[in-house]
């Protein structure tokens, strides 16, 4: 059943396409009213839902919604507490992904799901990535969507009403009728200049990267709020599971976003610039080498995940210059990052979220390039208040239930801070772990399979330690530190980028008990950790990765060459010979 | 008959432009999506479709007096087969896998095209044609051939030689076997004989019955009964705890195993394999209360040595919540998803 109607959906929603690139080929772009901006319409407000979808709604809203949005809706729910973004206080009816006009109640019909004319469901439908609200396509039907939403819109927004035309009005984006304007390069030129005249810059930052004004934001409840980063389109909340699509950036920036300090720009720009403006922001979206949107797994709605980090070889010195040919050229990987959540202190919030990985390697060491982006640059003001080593603190935590003030969202910005760093873990002895090689623990296995970590602190410093065991202290070690180098460690407009550089390990120089030695067509277990010292990441309080492995590249072998040549020719035989017998068979002979 | 073949030609043609406009890009990938947790049934009704396609395609290019030769159709639908695998299913399958599949599907297509004297020699003709090489068209296919297997399968050599850095395959144990008794917070619990404490009647009895009985519904959206609500003020006993445990579950397990206990928390992405699916009906409603009750107290960590390779970042919740807290959440993983827990006996 549900087979039929989601083949229907993409029937629906693939002609929906084909009208809008029609329409967009011959219509002509809407030029508002006297007191109208340029694409608005007006439109008129839907009949309130029928009362047994509201009370069709009730039953899906306490089995599904309650736990993070609470019983009245005032995004209170038992799981509100340790999420930031908090839940949508549904109270005063503002919503963020809308095609009305700013300050407007968002588009909500009961009774038709149809794209682009229904905002709230489409929030339901696709999520919101970035947040904890996941995508209910799949699990909840069209109908219990709608009725959940029939019960929402009249039950717990209580400060305005759907229905009400004294006090509502609908002014509605046509998106579906504005034709987009191809993303040239003349496009993309007037967009960069765009956002810097129109101040975009300000919060977003310089590269967009969300770093421009990360600290005095805030929400209309009060809460620490930041900028969207321009280069991970997969978190744009309004990214509806299709994030390089620019019209979605377009909404975004025509109609603002209700209860954070991101304006409408309806008023003061032009539709054209608006198209640039978008085109320019989903330019800068992280792309591949080919300048191609990254792919994205249907499965998270973040990008594919490759858990081989390959390492290339280089002859000679590794080169400095993120410029070098070799670094352009080097695979570049996306790692996705977790909070912490398995020992105290748990980071329920990890601000890091993915990293890029490079790396090179010559005949003595192996370098990581890291980059990823962190909008505070965040060195540490005092002493910690554990040693980054420890671990089985008898310390506080987040209170699971404290009301708004003493929640995660409520202490955003006040956190004592320390250094933003990163760390590279790898198994010792990984080749004497059973296959599939991998560490036991995300810590270290015992004292016989230690790990090894390098860390790098956003102070310069360097450290080495050795982790035993998934619920024992890391223990520094004093006498590998110099064996390790910084190439690069610097923070610019909202990135790290950082350069780490340790040896591949040798009997001679290294102790084969303690440090990891690199082999060279070898999966080498590797795991990440990243620190945001604003967000009070200290200690095992960090995002984490999967395991990943690094890869040495081996240079090609000449077999590779040579087998090849020699089974084309065994092909060419076997082709005679069964010509041959072909033939022999034809003159009646048997071979 | 001719108006439903017709109906079945354009299907398939419809079909596999959508195909091949996703192999080729033209077409976004996501234009028929895959809706998880349907997938299975959908990739059968999509294949249903197919091949209903192909036999009206094929009945309809008959009547029209150009007929597909049996040489043809049985090389087509194999090479379908091999591209459905590879660009339509989602995960991607591993190319091992993909290739038994292919296999089987070679044979199966050769006992189709064998299956009587005639087929099979209709089958064999084009083949043996170019081999005889009778006309001009034949003996150019011919040179064609000797000239560009070698070549082909030189290269694939190549590429199959050239180092790669493909990801190593790994494969689990989903439930290991547990240990007969765990001991949690210094108390020793039995697996075979434990019962979770709060799955009890209002008159505070266990009573899997009545529990069993207040869970949400199976079926489209696993609702709650609409009798039978958590959050209702009155409740005592059994919905009471439900919700207690829910709390539990929102302030701790759903970062990974997400709102609808689907295993897509909001850290999911980070993790591999990802968490674990509580919806999917090979988890914990293959199990006893007391297994998960093992597995949630213990974690990734406790795993046994069969749970190799240990690729599991769950904590020991021990460490961070109480028996009953564990318990509760127990319960309500079974409320939301609507499974009986298994039994003993």
């Amino acid at each position: 059943m549900m087979n039929s109607s989601s083949r229907k959906a993409g029937v629906v929603a693939a002609t929906a396409f084909g009208m809008i690139l029609a329409s967009g080929t011959f219509g002509i772009p809407l030029i508002g009213a006297e007191d109208m901006p340029e694409g608005f319409k007006k439109g008129e407000l839907a009949p309130e839902p029928a009362a047994e979808m509201i009370e069709a709604g009730k039953r899906v809203y306490f089995t599904k919604c309650v736990w993070c949005h609470g019983v009245d809706g005032a995004g209170d729910g038992p799981g509100a507490d340790r999420l930031w973004p908090r839940p949508r206080n549904f109270n005063q009816g503002t919503f963020k992904i809308r095609h009305t006009a700013s300050g407007e109640l968002p588009l909500f019909d009961a009774r038709k799901p149809v794209p682009g004319q229904n905002d709230l469901f489409e929030t339901v439908t696709h999520g919101l990535p970035g947040s904890a609200m996941p995508s209910w396509e799949g699990i909840l039907t069209e109908e219990q969507r709608l009725q959940v939403l029939s019960f929402v819109t009249t039950q717990l927004v209580k400060d305005r009403k759907f229905t009400d035309k004294q006090s509502e009005s609908q002014t509605i984006l046509q998106l579906g009728d504005i034709k987009p304007i191809a993303a040239t390069e003349e496009s993309l030129k007037k967009g960069s200049e765009l956002i810097v005249e129109k101040k975009c810059v300000e919060c977003h930052g310089a590269e967009g990267r969300g770093d421009g004004n990360a600290f005095n934001l805030k929400d209309d409840w009060g809460f620490a709020i930041q900028p969207a980063d321009w280069h991970k389109c997969w978190n744009f909340r309004g990214s509806r599971q299709d994030p390089y699509n620019v019209r979605n950036i377009f909404r975004t920036f025509s109609t603002g976003v209700n209860g954070t300090p991101m304006p409408s720009f309806a008023d003061n720009t032009t539709v054209e610039e608006r198209w640039h403006i978008a085109n320019w922001v989903n330019f800068l979206c992280e792309r591949d080498t080919d300048g191609k949107p990254l792919p994205i797994d249907p499965l998270t709605d973040k990008p594919k995940i490759n858990f081989v980090v390959p390492s290339d070889p280089v002859e000679g010195e590794i080169p400095t210059d993120m410029e070098n040919e070799a670094w352009k050229k080097a695979a570049k990987r996306y790692v996705a990052m977790g909070g912490q959540i398995t020992h105290k202190p748990r980071n329920f919030v990890n601000r890091i979220d993915d990293i890029w990985v490079r790396s090179l390697y010559n005949d003595k060491v192996i370098v990581y390039l890291l980059e990823w982006d962190d909008r505070t640059k965040s060195v540490a003001e005092g002493k910690l208040p554990w040693a980054p080593t420890q671990v089985n603190l008898d310390i506080k935590e987040q209170d699971p239930k404290t009301g708004e003030e003493g929640s995660i969202a409520s202490n955003q910005n006040k956190y004592r801070v320390y250094n933003d760093a990163i760390a590279i873990e790898t198994p010792v002895k990984w080749k004497e772990l059973p296959a599939p090689i991998k560490p036991r623990y995300l810590f270290g296995t015992n004292e016989q399979f230690p790990v090894d970590i390098v860390k790098w602190e956003a102070d310069g410093s360097v450290r080495a330690f050795k982790g035993t065991g998934w619920d024992k202290d890391f223990e520094e070690r004093d006498t590998y530190e110099e064996n390790l180098k910084i190439l690069k460690g610097e923070w610019i407009n909202g990135r790290w980028y950082v350069m780490i550089q340790r040896p591949l390990g040798n009997k001679k120089d290294q102790d084969y008990d303690e440090d990891t030695f690199f082999e060279v067509g070898q999966y080498v277990p590797t795991v990440f950790f990243a620190w945001d010292g604003h967000n009070g990441d200290a200690g095992r309080k960090m995002a984490v990765s999967a395991f990943y492995y690094t890869f040495l590249n081996p240079p090609t072998p000449k077999e590779t060459y040579i087998y090849p040549v020699v089974i084309a020719f065994g092909v060419v035989l076997l082709e005679g010979w069964v010509l041959t017998r072909r033939a022999n068979k034809k003159k009646g002979k048997t071979l | 008959m001719k108006a439903l073949m017709s109906v079945g030609a354009l299907v398939g043609v419809i079909g596999l432009l959508l195909l091949v406009g996703m192999i080729f890009d033209v077409v976004p990938a996501n234009t028929v999506r895959l809706v998880e947790g349907y997938m299975p049934m959908q990739m059968l009704t999509e294949l249903t479709f197919f091949v209903a396609g192909f036999a009206g395609l094929s009945y309809m290019l008959s009547s029209m007096g150009m007929p597909l030769p049996r040489f043809w159709q049985g090389v087509g639908f194999w090479a379908f087969i091999l591209l459905y695998l590879k660009y339509r299913v989602y995960p991607p399958i591993p190319f091992s896998v993909r290739a038994m599949y292919g296999t089987v599907s070679l044979v199966a297509v050769f006992m189709w095209v064998s299956s009587n004297e005639e087929d099979w020699k209709k089958f064999k003709q084009p083949i043996l044609n170019v081999l005889d090489a009778q006309s001009g068209g034949n003996k150019m296919l011919r040179y064609a051939y000797l000239f560009l297997l070698p070549i082909l399968i030189g290269g694939f050599t190549y590429n199959a030689m050239k180092p790669k850095s493909e990801e190593p395959i790994e494969l689990r144990t989903v439930h290991p076997a547990p240990p007969a008794s765990t001991k949690v917070h210094g108390k020793t619990y039995v697996l075979q004989t434990s019962q979770n404490p709060y799955r009890v009647n209002p008159e505070g009895k266990y009573d899997q019955e009545f529990t069993n009985a207040n869970i949400v519904e199976q079926g489209m959206g696993r609702l709650m009964k609409p009798n039978a609500n958590p959050w209702d003020e009155k409740n005592t006993g059994y919905l009471k705890y439900v919700r207690e445990g829910g709390e539990i579950f929102f302030q701790n397990c759903h970062f990974c195993h997400g709102d609808n206990l689907n295993g897509r928390g909001l850290h999911a992405f980070a993790f591999n394999p990802i968490p674990a699916n509580f919806t999917d009906p090979g988890t914990i409603a293959q199990l006893q209360e007391t297994f998960i009750f093992w597995r949630v107290s213990k974690g990734g960590i406790g795993l046994p040595n069969e749970g190799f390779p240990w690729a599991s970042v769950m904590p020991p919740w021990e460490q961070h919540l109480t028996v009953d807290e564990i318990w509760k959440v127990i319960l309500f993983e079974y409320w939301h998803t609507g499974y009986y827990p298994r039994t003993w006996d």
